[in-house]
């Protein structure tokens, strides 16, 4: 969230200053970040993380605390309250809601194309093989089926059961490494198509594996994950919107960070 | 994860692995209606997938007491192969991700204890709050403070903190995340939640709630409601008379000290079919292993059984007050199940068998060569979980901090779907197609039926599925059938290997129960002896120096077709299948190692990882 980032934030401060004479006082109101509250924070994060906050953590920590502030007066503002201070965070939640719920009609399908065109690293699928595979319990059966293989007998006849599968469709690397074990990928030559190779171990025995295919990455197509991509979508929007939510109501206020 | 070619065509086939249901009074009919949907990868024939239903988030509140930070997006995020960071600042991964996985928190204080520390709202004000927002790496303090909030519930004044609104948030975020992370085909994730019903004395009721679609009720069913799980079983029953479809799963019935497998009922009053109609259809399964010991038997109950004695907790959570056994083991259950079932006509233990982590850091087990404990900084090194001395007594014996050091790098669940949907994996755990493991990813099939094929048959799992009932299933047994078990495991490529598969069996008679445990496939062709019906020992063994383990010995699979030398069709029985590893390190013996230091001597060095199949059930024909 850029609204987090500390340039984002010194700009902030010094735009409050530049213009904190020539405004009228009477129309902005004050945030003060008191030494004492920004020590509460620190504490805060020590406490749940065991660690000291960084300054960049305490940077971001003290930003979160000024865009509740923030949300907080004007929820005063807009009469949400009974001047109980208690109900604060409550009162942020409603106000953080009604951001993030923005316009109620659902996105329709162009927009949501348009998301996923400018999103496409986040809906594509990493290279994957289909291939054969014949499992064996010694180096020396494989070896010896390979010859067979080499001399033309139908792969099925040398298939010993197991359970693993004789032919896997569109996996990947992480796949494959799953059901043969971590490392075997790395032993698998992929610029080999169509040829048995091996004996290659792995963690259950020994295989020969004939590389069928080779599928390039591959971007889903829209129609095939419509409802995730809505729901990533209205993620983006809600968070989008509590952003420019509240750098709009931070433009309101004069921000002042107690230095020490 | 798995794609067969033979799933690429788009057909819908539903095999029936329970063609003798229809004398079964008490199966739970709650079959949907939805068509299946089809993946690339659908299988017939069915795939194992792996994953974990029992993990802890910040919501929980003991978890966030423990120093836990990590959101249900977070956990969600590991489990698809990310890194999140521990409380103690070291990152966790996983070297495969999951096939599926579900947030499961505490119900009651969801979301209430972080609450209380993040300070700006009257509950931090409430006197149990006090020092909930100064924890430091006091772990006493942090102990003590969970104490407090767990007796304040058990005091009955909950209610006082459970905020609403406060709750509500927690859940939405919950729910939001399990459906943002849900990918069909490749990842499934479940919305769920922990019921932590307990007894009078603390005694552990605890049960998942997992829901099949992505729609939940507003908020979660929490001991604060009630702690009777009758109660849980009413509110699941109308959720599900709304369309909301979902199962509990009970867990450490192994510190229940007899509660949670009790021979009557949370009130005490005998159980009826009522019960059991009501328990069946909401509780298909059990967690049979997790961190907090593992819930199959005891050996004071299975004395015959050499390897009862796995990974157990025989004790009551964070004390040495020995647990009751009967009522609080997995095995005796189903034993007390078809006594029910010979006698009176209902079987309230009728349940198949998945393992799960219970892990309070948002993450799963980092398995035994990569244990970071479960409980944040509670248990985040050696010496906080008792693997490591503290420093040495007056008598020059090293001392050590007991808590944690019984705890396991446990609990896997396995699910025989067509495909990684929601609705595939959901309808498994439904039926009971389920095995759980100690952590390995361990493949086990299971068969009965009186046609089933040669065990080296190439259709060996098709024709299985076609003449018998698999796991999960009842098997109607005839006087003129003889019946035959196929049973079948594949190691972990990434774990030790198989040394011996075994059937365990138990049987009603005459109103007594019996059990017996039977090795029906030795690795490295060891005998199995005909008295004993136990496999000579393979002599695989563990260099504790640096904990490799023997090269040429064990297997890569193991498989039999069984017949039982005992069978009697006119009796009440069950079977289930246990695999057994090779031996290899336990975590603390791996803590040792890497501290340069020797093992505790009064723990296993080493243990054997291991699987369980959920059980078939034969039941006599009328």
């Amino acid at each position: 969230m850029a609204f987090k980032h500390p340039l984002f934030l010194f700009s902030i401060l010094g735009l409050a200053l530049f213009f904190f004479e020539s405004l009228n006082k009477y129309d902005r109101q004050e945030i003060t970040v008191t030494l004492s509250q920004q020590e509460r924070l620190a504490t805060l994060w020590e406490t749940q993380t065991g660690y000291v906050a960084t300054p960049e953590q305490l940077n971001s920590l003290v930003t979160n605390w000024i865009e509740e502030e923030i949300l907080y007066q004007e929820a005063l503002k807009l009469g949400l309250d009974d001047q109980d201070s208690i109900v604060r965070r409550r009162l942020i939640q409603k106000l953080s809601f009604i951001a993030e719920s923005g316009p109620s009609e659902p996105a329709d399908r162009s927009i949501l194309q348009n998301f996923h065109q400018e999103n496409l690293d986040r809906y594509t699928l990493p290279e994957r093989y289909t291939f054969r595979q014949l499992y064996f319990e010694t180096e020396a059966e494989a070896d010896n089926a390979l010859l067979s293989l080499k001399n033309g007998k139908d792969f099925k006849t040398l298939a010993k059961p197991s359970m693993l599968n004789s032919e896997y469709a569109y996996n990947s690397e992480l796949e494959i490494n799953a059901i043969f074990g971590i490392g075997f990928f790395s032993r698998l030559d992929t610029t080999r198509l169509n040829l048995w190779q091996g004996p290659l171990a792995s963690g259950l025995g020994f295989h020969l594996i004939d590389l069928i295919a080779l599928h390039e990455e591959e971007i889903t197509p829209f129609e095939n994950i419509q409802g995730q991509i809505s729901m990533d979508y209205q993620r983006d929007r809600e968070e989008n919107a509590r952003n420019n939510f509240i750098k709009e109501l931070t433009d309101k206020y004069t921000i002042t960070i107690e230095l020490k | 994860m798995f794609k067969p070619l033979l799933g690429f065509g788009v057909f819908v086939l539903l095999i029936s692995c329970d063609a003798n249901n229809e004398n079964v009074e008490i199966e739970a009919q709650n079959k949907s209606n939805s068509p299946i949907k089809i993946t690339t990868e659908y299988n017939t024939q069915r795939e194992a997938y792996f994953g974990d239903l029992h993990v802890h988030s910040m919501y929980s509140y003991d978890a966030f007491i423990f120093g836990g930070i990590a959101s249900p997006d977070d956990a969600y995020k590991f489990a698809k192969g990310g890194t999140i960071r521990h409380p103690a600042g070291f990152d966790m991964e996983l070297d495969i991700p999951m096939d599926f996985y579900g947030v499961s928190d505490h119900a009651y204080y969801l979301g209430i204890v972080r609450e209380m520390a993040l300070g700006s709202s009257i509950l931090s004000q409430h006197p149990v709050a006090e020092g909930i927002d100064s924890l430091d790496e006091d772990v006493n303090v942090r102990r003590s403070i969970f104490r407090r909030f767990a007796d304040f519930a058990s005091a009955g004044n909950g209610s006082e903190i459970m905020d609403e609104t406060v709750v509500k948030n927690a859940w939405d975020d919950i729910v939001t995340s399990a459906n943002r992370h849900y990918e069909p085909g490749k990842f499934t994730t479940f919305i769920a939640y922990e019921y932590t019903g307990t007894g009078p004395e603390e005694e552990v009721l605890h049960r998942n709630v997992i829901f099949r679609d992505s729609v939940a009720p507003e908020v979660p069913f929490s001991r604060i409601d009630s702690d009777d799980p009758q109660d849980l079983w009413s509110w699941m029953d109308s959720n599900r008379a709304a369309g909301i479809e979902s199962l509990a799963i009970p867990h450490n019935s192994n510190v229940s000290d007899g509660l949670m497998f009790s021979l009557s009922d949370y009130r005490g009053r005998p159980l009826d079919s009522a019960y059991a109609n009501q328990r069946i259809r909401n509780e298909p399964l059990v967690e049979i292993t997790q961190v907090k010991g593992t819930s199959e038997t005891h050996p004071a109950l299975s004395p015959n059984d050499e390897l009862a004695g796995f990974e157990l907790v025989p004790f009551k959570i964070g004390g040495s007050v020995p647990i009751q056994t009967q009522g609080s083991y997995v095995r005796k259950a189903l034993l007390d199940g078809i006594k029910f079932q010979a006698e009176q006509g209902f079987n309230p233990f009728k349940f198949g068998v998945i393992g799960s982590s219970d892990n309070h850091n948002a993450t799963h087990v980092g398995g035994e060569d990569n244990f970071y404990g479960v409980s944040g900084l509670l248990d985040s090194d050696g010496q906080k979980r008792g693997s490591l001395p503290l420093g040495t007594s007056q008598e020059e014996e090293d001392i050590y901090f007991d808590r944690y050091a019984r705890f396991g790098a446990s609990g896997l669940a396995g699910v025989w779907a067509e495909q990684n949907t929601r609705e595939s994996i959901y309808d498994a755990l439904k039926r009971k197609e389920t095995f759980g493991t100690s952590g390995p990813r361990i493949k086990i099939r299971f068969f009965a039926g009186d046609n089933l094929p040669e065990i080296d048959d190439r259709d060996l799992v098709e024709k299985s599925y076609a003449n018998g009932v698999s796991m999960g299933g009842n098997f109607i047994s005839r006087s003129n059938q003889a019946a035959t078990f196929i049973a079948w495991a594949a190691k972990d490529p990434n774990s030790a290997p198989l040394q011996r598969l075994q059937i365990i069996k138990g049987w009603t008679k005459g109103g007594e129960i019996y059990e017996k445990v039977f090795d029906i496939a030795c690795a490295n062709e060891m005998q199995i002896d005909s008295i004993s019906h136990r496999c000579e020992d393979n002599g695989a063994s563990v260099n504790e120096e640096d904990c490799s383990i023997s090269t040429d010995l064990g297997a890569a699979e193991l498989k039999s077709r069984w017949v039982d030398p005992d069978y009697d069709s006119a009796q009440h029985a069950f079977y289930y299948v246990r695999v057994i590893e090779n031996p290899s390190c336990r975590w603390s013996t791996w803590d040792a190692i890497r501290a340069g230091v020797q093992p505790r001597a009064d723990l296993p060095t080493t243990i054997q990882e291991r699987g369980w199949s959920s059980p078939i059930w034969f039941i006599p024909a009328q």
